[in-house]
């Protein structure tokens, strides 16, 4: 790779695949240490990242869905304004009554986490579960939001 | 380096890698009292029949399979479908026939009741 470097930096496709196989390399570092490219890798649980979501867009309508372990529908409120839906929520985590703590992994989180969706929504028709620890969220995308099919007619 | 030999290199790589499934520890609790370990871990998703649960040789192991996700157009995708597992080495004298596991709300709690022998005792002290 330096031996190219000495061809000078006015070729710039040659400095730029020059950077790009940097980037490769850095890429395959990561693939041994972590098993796969970094940023595919679940991030940690921690407060900062707490619930993990994923949004699906499904032609009519929006899906989110979150990851919520311990928590029931009573727990999670939502709140849509315009094109903002926010998911609040709280998680207790006490040691049983009477037992001694070895490991205390899972963390207490109070949490709030807005989302900007893609396209407007219609809040009357918005409908949410939690199931084994997963909310979903149904948001109908709002009429002028979903696509139309359009006829074509002939000009004559 | 001739043209052709960039433009490969330049070239995206292949998205084959991000398919793999991940194996993810869950973060777990561990508890103890007189009659029990008590072992509760966080598997959002997983449904008990793609719990298994299995105590060998003092070693605990819990896995489970997550499916959630199909094939479906992400905006954003921060989890996905994954392989939960941990290994916990636990202490000789656990009465492996009543250990029983029940799964709420996405959090596994594994019950671990010791044997007569490991409890404590009361021992009573008698006047002489």
């Amino acid at each position: 790779m330096l031996t190219r470097w000495n061809n000078g930096w006015n070729d710039f496709d040659d400095v730029f695949s020059a950077m790009s196989e940097l980037r490769e390399r850095m890429d395959r570092v990561f693939d041994e240490a972590f098993g796969g490219r970094f940023w595919d890798q679940p991030l940690p649980f921690s407060a900062a990242t707490w619930p993990r979501a994923n949004l699906v867009d499904a032609g009519s309508n929006l899906i989110l869905t979150a990851e919520v372990p311990g928590l029931s529908e009573k727990d999670v409120q939502l709140t849509l304004n315009q094109d903002v839906l926010t998911i609040r929520g709280e998680r207790n985590v006490q040691a049983p009554e009477g037992y001694t703590v070895h490991r205390q992994e899972r963390s207490a989180v109070k949490f709030s986490r807005s989302f900007a969706l893609p396209c407007r929504v219609d809040a009357e028709r918005t409908s949410a579960t939690v199931k084994n620890g997963i909310l979903t969220v149904m948001l109908e995308k709002a009429a002028e939001a979903k696509a139309r099919q359009i006829a074509v007619k002939s000009a004559n | 380096m001739s043209r052709q030999a960039v433009q490969m290199k330049t070239q995206p790589r292949s998205l084959v890698g991000s398919e793999r499934r991940p194996t993810v520890a869950p973060a777990c609790d561990v508890y103890e009292n007189d009659e029990e370990i008590l072992v509760i871990a966080d598997v959002p998703g997983v449904t008990s029949d793609s719990l298994t649960i299995n105590l060998e040789k003092s070693e605990l192991t819990i896995a489970a399979r997550r499916d959630v996700s199909k094939d479906q157009p992400f905006v954003t995708k921060e989890y996905r479908d994954c392989d939960f597992q941990r290994r916990f080495a636990v202490p000789g004298g656990i009465e492996e026939d009543k250990i029983s596991a029940d799964l709420k709300d996405g959090v596994l709690s594994v019950h671990l009741p010791k044997s007569e022998a490991l409890k404590p005792r009361q021992i009573a002290v008698r006047a002489g």
